[in-house]
């Protein structure tokens, strides 16, 4: 019985020590590993690696799976880009619901949807889902950002390295953007908000890189594009009835027009469009419809605001990713050319 | 007449070699036809046709009887209305107004709809009016409260509906607005 015991506890001190050792090598590797990495990456900042993020986004053939999160509405989606012949070809869709997919591909951005004629629309930005940091001039935006290097992390599975896209003033939101190490894709964008809550998330689950492009895209970019659908273009002629005095730092204004709106009886609106790169912040100004019962109203949903605001007989709404602050120094900021 | 297709069906037949009708054969541009169809119909029957040699052609009697009825007015009518169809961009941006709801979602906008919801029904708002999550999403400044909405209720709902369409066409415009962007 004695024996029994004593030889049962040289079995488990083995068993520890072996396993030690095992776990000790481990280390080592991984230490060893990590090194030659830092080695490698020391010398990047952070500007550069979102530099090497943007050409690898626009040039690299890969297929997302993410899931785009705000408000506790989570969507998943699928985002399939390579390039054709210099071209890049993207293909979007989502993934749960009705059928709803889009193709941008030499100029033109197709949408089809379950149950619906399909059409094509003339396009000239990419839209898709990291577009927007995927075509910020960053050297540019530091006078209004400021970039941080958070840490290291994993994301779909792969090393990923967390930069801080912080807001030098309160006029618009922050960003983290996750990306992998080694392919520099963009793997998760938060959006942030001065209390540092998130109010919207991309984050993709599944990427998959390949040397060729996919045989799918392929195979699009051959296709028929459905009807090109003109769009009634702003009244170029008619100068600008409406100005800002007041512009956050970094924006400009790059649009400023009469135009109708298709989807709301042809109303006609004074249009102005400002954009930091980022986001992008539209300004209405029409005659008052609709009394409401308070002069202003503000509707928010994860980084986007509406922001309503009656004055005697004019209404002005402003609508984009911007702070509530933003658009209410905006809207005090408009005023009649003379 | 019966007894010239008498004649003409025995030539056929190689059963008379007649001098004479050969030579009114010949002149007979309708008796030429009648030959010609004899032999047709001889060919089919032995089944010695080939396809293309059937050439019953139509058309072009149909047509002259089209062009006959041509000037009736209401066929030319419609005709210039198809025609003036495919140039006419009229018609494109009523099929965007039908479609723009799908625009819109493909510009993932998609979350317009629950904004308005929200809207519409601010008591179920106020009950869940617990978190800080929920609270973002209320509408903020001048944030209803329930006396406004009862005085509101059959005051205005379809002017609070007619406002909340014309904020979904100012968000879908905007998007609109980013896709063409210069």
């Amino acid at each position: 019985m004695k024996l029994k015991l004593c030889f049962r506890v040289v079995i488990t001190t083995l068993f520890i020590v072996s396993s030690h050792f095992v776990f000790a090598v481990e280390e080592n590797v991984s230490v060893h590993v990590n090194d030659t990495y830092a080695e490698k990456k020391k010398s990047l900042t952070a500007i550069e690696y979102l530099q090497l993020m943007q050409k690898a986004y626009k040039e690299l053939n890969y297929e997302l799976l993410y899931l785009n999160s705000l408000q506790n509405q989570v969507e998943p989606k699928q985002l399939i880009h390579g390039v054709i012949g210099g071209q890049e070809i993207a293909y979007f869709c989502y993934l749960n619901g009705a059928m709803r997919e889009s193709l941008q591909f030499a100029g033109k951005i197709s949408y089809f949807e379950q149950g619906l004629q399909a059409y094509s629309l003339q396009a000239k930005h990419d839209r898709s889902v990291f577009a927007n940091i995927a075509n910020f001039d960053f050297v540019d935006g530091q006078s209004g950002y400021e970039y941080i290097i958070l840490g290291k992390g994993r994301i779909a599975g792969k090393e990923s390295i967390a930069i801080r896209m912080a807001s030098k003033d309160e006029y618009r939101h922050s960003y983290i953007i996750w990306l992998d190490v080694n392919s520099y894709l963009p793997l998760r964008l938060d959006t942030l908000n001065k209390s540092n809550l998130i109010l919207e998330q991309v984050i993709v689950v599944s990427l998959h890189i390949t040397e060729n492009v996919n045989p799918w895209l392929e195979k699009l970019s051959r296709q028929q594009l459905p009807q090109l659908l003109h769009i009634p273009q702003a009244a170029q002629q008619q100068a600008p009835q409406w100005q800002i005095n007041w512009l956050p730092t970094g924006f400009k204004v790059v649009k400023n027009n009469q135009h109708k709106l298709v989807m709301y009886k042809n109303e006609p609106v004074s249009y102005i469009m400002l954009t930091d790169g980022i986001v992008s912040v539209s300004i209405y100004i029409s005659a008052k419809k609709i009394t409401l019962d308070e002069k202003q109203k503000i509707i928010q949903r994860g980084a986007t605001v509406l922001y309503t605001y009656q004055n005697n007989d004019i209404e002005v709404n402003v609508v984009g990713d911007i702070p509530v602050v933003t658009a209410k120094r905006l809207i005090e900021s408009v005023a009649k050319v003379d | 007449m019966q007894t010239d297709n008498e004649q003409l069906s025995a030539l056929i037949d190689n059963e008379v070699v007649d001098k004479p009708l050969v030579d009114e054969l010949i002149i007979d541009k309708m008796q030429q036809t009648k030959f010609a169809r004899y032999h047709l119909i001889g060919d089919v029957m032995r089944d010695e046709v080939a396809e293309p040699l059937i050439d019953i052609d139509i058309s072009e009697k149909v047509m002259a009887a089209i062009k006959a009825q041509a000037p009736s007015a209401e066929v030319t009518k419609l005709d210039t209305a198809v025609n003036k169809m495919p140039s006419a961009k009229r018609t494109n941006i009523v099929s965007l107004m039908h479609r723009f709801g799908q625009y819109a979602i493909a510009a993932s906008v998609a979350g317009v709809v629950v904004v308005t919801t929200l809207m519409t029904s601010p008591s179920v708002v106020e009950n869940n009016d617990t978190g800080l999550e929920v609270l973002s999403t209320v509408p903020l400044g001048g944030a209803v409260t329930p006396v406004s909405l009862q005085a509101n209720n059959s005051k205005s709902k379809q002017a609070l509906k007619e406002h909340n369409e014309r904020l979904e066409a100012l968000l879908k415009d905007h998007q609109l607005q980013l896709q063409l962007q210069p």
